[in-house]
């Protein structure tokens, strides 16, 4: 118990000084009232455990691949110095881009084994190589170009279905080069209709020079000799002649690496007897060209199929299920899709050689002509040599004595395709007459006259008959009528059946069709007899047109007057002119 | 009559195929300091490639979450052709190994574990390695040719790393790109820089290794479901 002391409070301010204090007299404390002892408790010892973790080690296994042919299959290098120089500017520009998007070779799903999927997938983009000047080619490919020739390279069945105008057949040639090159294939043999055999021979010269190439024609004994010789690796047949020598194609002996077949739906038809010829070809790889893979039903697929993989599709198979088996063997583009790596006008120039009937015409008549003109003397006047030329360039449409015509074969064929797929196209001439001529040939594909003996009122009707009409796919026109004031921007292809004197109304009637609006890009196939006036007079255009560019290059005139001049005229002929000097 | 259609739809091999066992594991070990902190004086050895045979030899690890690490060793001609893939099977690093390796794991799986394996493993003679990872460049531990890093194929924050972020090392220019090696080797790819003039890109090849493993992945995965 203890006892507080206060002093007395005097006033309220001094309770905040009140104190307390203990007093020890009247206090205690717990040592008093209970004994102090110590006793001691034992703690047992804390001993660590170690828990062992194990850390296993690291370790993988490699897979290895040796690719020993990989380093052959660039075509050899150009040594012409202007390309060689090319192809070191090309170096020394080079700078790696993270975000292109490069042409890679992509093995098809049919490649099983890895280390044939990795031989092709490890190949360098094929863009590169061409901007590094070790794969060259005489124009730059455009890049969905070098897509089309990544998809071919590795593949031993496939089909190339873009749409007409593209460049399927460079895009075969390019791949057949580089295959030939890399020793993939030695032999390869191209099938297409009649009047495109020319057209191959001519471009595999453009684009694989260095490949010998042969047509097989001639008599029978002939063929055969050509059939079986081994000198030349690329074979060009046509359609009709695989029929007449099926016999010595189906022999044991022999064998292609290779066939391709140009305009493949002529294959369509599975019971049909070229069908059939062709796909008794022994061969190991199949590839199908065709801008038209299905005409009619599904089972035009099947048909082209029955040639690459026999039996792959069946006839009557649902859409869907021809759709997933066949992706990964088709490669089509069309204009609208590629449309960023092309330009909005597409020139073919279709260099076609005359039908020997044309050319034995062509040469009498030429030969005739100049020694006429050079008769007249001091006479001479330019409207002779109009004539002279108006006359050759009519024997270059059609011989007048047969109305063969080597134009026409061509001209059918690239109207069925056009036909074929739902399109619509141009034809242009200056004469009625081969207009007349023209439209007899093309009458499956419906077609439509506008020219000067169309009565003015009738034309609007014409007009919108080509317009509407979907069984009409081609409009015959005369430049002097066709080439002003219409559009026709419904139409993507644009054929110039003879040449004009004057570019810019040849441009004109490109322009009908090629309008702001237009519906996509418009392929324009100039043709051209070879070795003829046509091709004097479209080598001098060229020249000037070059000068013009050369001199104008910032110019953005659509249209230039770049026609003959008087003495250029003279000159088709080497002809000197009456008042002047001989030009050249 | 014998008709032959599509015979050999299956392309020829192309090449012989080898399956390896897998390689001894090397003692866990601390990241050894970098050999680029340390200025040696160049050496220039005598044994240079010639330039016909010149080789070069892209190394890459592809790290994907879902199956691991994977290397890749591609070696090209002086053309950019392909000579030889070598790939490995994924590692794939336990938790405890995250935890105990910690931040240098990563340069553990690459140069100890995969570049050095896939090294030992490429029968072509290499005349330059070059890496797009800077942990590649510790593989030249393992190989007596020049190893580089292609610095515009490196990526740190979506951007190339800089030249001079690996002290002791200088740049040589190859095919368009810039290739950093450390100075002591220097002379010497500055000496066969020149046989690469024909390469068309320094960089791409990394991405080919990629899109190899991507496809030996793919198989590989194709192959197991098949057997489940």
């Amino acid at each position: 118990m203890s006892f507080f002391s206060t002093r007395p409070r005097d006033t309220p301010a001094d309770a905040s000084e009140l104190t307390a204090e203990i007093d020890p007299l009247h206090s205690w404390v717990t040592e008093s009232m209970f004994a102090v002892d110590t006793c001691e408790l034992s703690l047992p010892n804390i001993e660590p455990v170690a828990l062992p973790i194990r850390l296993p080690k690291l370790t993988t296994q490699v897979r290895g691949f040796q690719f020993p042919d990989a380093a052959r299959w660039i075509p050899p290098k150009s040594s012409t110095p202007d390309q060689a120089g090319a192809a070191t500017e090309a170096k020394k520009k080079r700078k790696s881009d993270p975000n292109r998007k490069h042409n890679r070779i992509k093995p098809p799903s049919d490649i099983v084994k890895l280390q044939d999927r990795l031989y092709y997938l490890l190949q360098p983009p094929l863009d590169l190589l061409v901007g590094s000047g070790q794969l060259n080619f005489p124009f730059e490919p455009f890049p969905y170009q070098l897509d089309g020739m990544a998809f071919l390279f590795p593949r031993y069945a496939g089909i190339l279905a873009d749409e007409m105008g593209l460049g399927k057949t460079m895009q075969a040639i390019s791949t057949i080069r580089l295959l030939l090159c890399s020793g993939e294939v030695r032999s390869v043999l191209l099938v297409c209709p009649k009047p495109l055999v020319t057209n191959w021979l001519r471009e595999f010269s453009v684009w694989a020079p260095e490949i010998p190439i042969a047509a097989i024609e001639g008599s029978s004994a002939k063929r055969e000799f050509q059939w079986r010789s081994p000198q030349v690796p690329v074979k060009v047949a046509n359609y009709e002649l695989l029929m007449r020598d099926q016999s010595i194609l189906t022999d044991d002996s022999m064998h292609f690496d290779l066939v391709v077949l140009d305009e493949a739906q002529r294959i369509k038809n599975r019971s049909s007897t070229t069908s059939t010829v062709v796909r008794s070809i022994p061969r190991t790889r199949s590839w199908a060209l065709t801008g038209t893979p299905v005409e009619n039903c599904p089972d035009d697929l099947v048909g082209i199929f029955e040639f690459l993989s026999p039996g792959y599709l069946k006839p009557g198979m649902p859409m869907p299920q021809i759709a997933k088996h066949a992706g990964d063997y088709i490669l089509r583009r069309t204009k609208d899709m590629v449309l960023d790596d092309m330009p909005p006008k597409l020139y073919r120039d279709a260099e076609l050689d005359l039908t020997p009937e044309q050319w034995s015409t062509y040469e009498a008549a030429e030969k005739e002509g100049v020694l006429y003109l050079e008769n007249l003397e001091q006479s001479l006047t330019i409207q002779h040599v109009f004539e002279l030329v108006l006359r050759l360039k009519q024997i270059c449409n059609f011989d007048p004595v047969t109305g063969s015509s080597a134009k026409l074969e061509r001209l059918v064929a690239d109207v069925e395709e056009v036909a074929a797929s739902g399109k619509k196209a141009i034809v242009f001439s200056q004469w009625v007459k081969s207009l007349d001529k023209i439209r007899d040939a093309l009458e499956p594909f419906g077609p439509l006259e506008y020219h000067g003996k169309i009565p003015q009122k009738k034309r609007n009707t014409v007009i919108d008959r080509f317009k509407n009409d979907p069984d009409s796919h081609v409009i015959l026109m005369s430049y002097g009528a066709g080439s002003v004031g219409l559009n026709l921007q419904f139409c993507e292809y644009v054929f110039l059946f003879d040449r004009w004197w004057n570019p810019a109304i040849e441009d004109q009637a490109i322009n009908r069709a090629h309008r702001l609006g237009a519906a996509g890009a418009v392929t324009v196939t100039k043709m051209m007899a070879m070795n003829t006036i046509e091709q004097r007079i479209n080598d001098v255009l060229d020249q000037k047109r070059e000068m013009f560019d050369a001199l104008f290059s910032s110019s953005e005139t659509p249209t230039r007057n770049v026609g003959l001049s008087r003495e250029e005229i003279f000159g088709l002929f080497d002809l000197r002119a009456p008042c002047g000097k001989k030009v050249a | 009559m014998t008709v032959k259609v599509n015979a050999g739809r299956k392309p020829k091999s192309t090449g012989a195929v080898t399956t390896d066992s897998p390689a001894s594991f090397l003692a866990i070990e601390t990241p050894q300091t970098s050999q680029f902190l340390f200025a040696v004086s160049e050496r220039m050895p005598d044994n240079l490639p010639k330039k016909n045979e010149a080789t070069i030899g892209y190394f890459t690890v592809v790290n994907d979450e879902r199956t691991g690490w994977t290397g890749g060793l591609l070696v090209l001609d002086r053309a950019g052709r392909p000579l030889e893939f070598q790939c490995t099977l994924p590692v794939r690093p336990t938790r405890a190994h995250e935890i105990l390796f910690g931040p240098t794991l990563r340069s553990h799986l690459v140069a100890q574990v995969i570049g050095k394996l896939l090294l030992s493993k490429c029968r072509t003679p290499l005349s330059l390695i070059c890496c797009d990872l800077p942990e590649g460049l510790k593989v030249e531990s393992f190989t007596k040719s020049p190893v580089t890093l292609v610095l515009e194929a490196t990526s740190q924050d979506r951007h190339p790393i800089s030249a001079d972020s690996i002290s002791g090392s200088e740049t040589v220019s190859i095919a368009g790109a810039t290739f950093l090696v450390a100075m002591e080797r220097h002379a010497e790819l500055e000496a066969i820089a020149d046989f690469y003039n024909d390469l068309p890109d320094a960089v791409e090849p990394f991405e080919r290794i990629r899109e190899a493993v991507k496809e030996a992945h793919s198989q590989l995965s194709r192959q197991n479901s098949e057997a489940a």
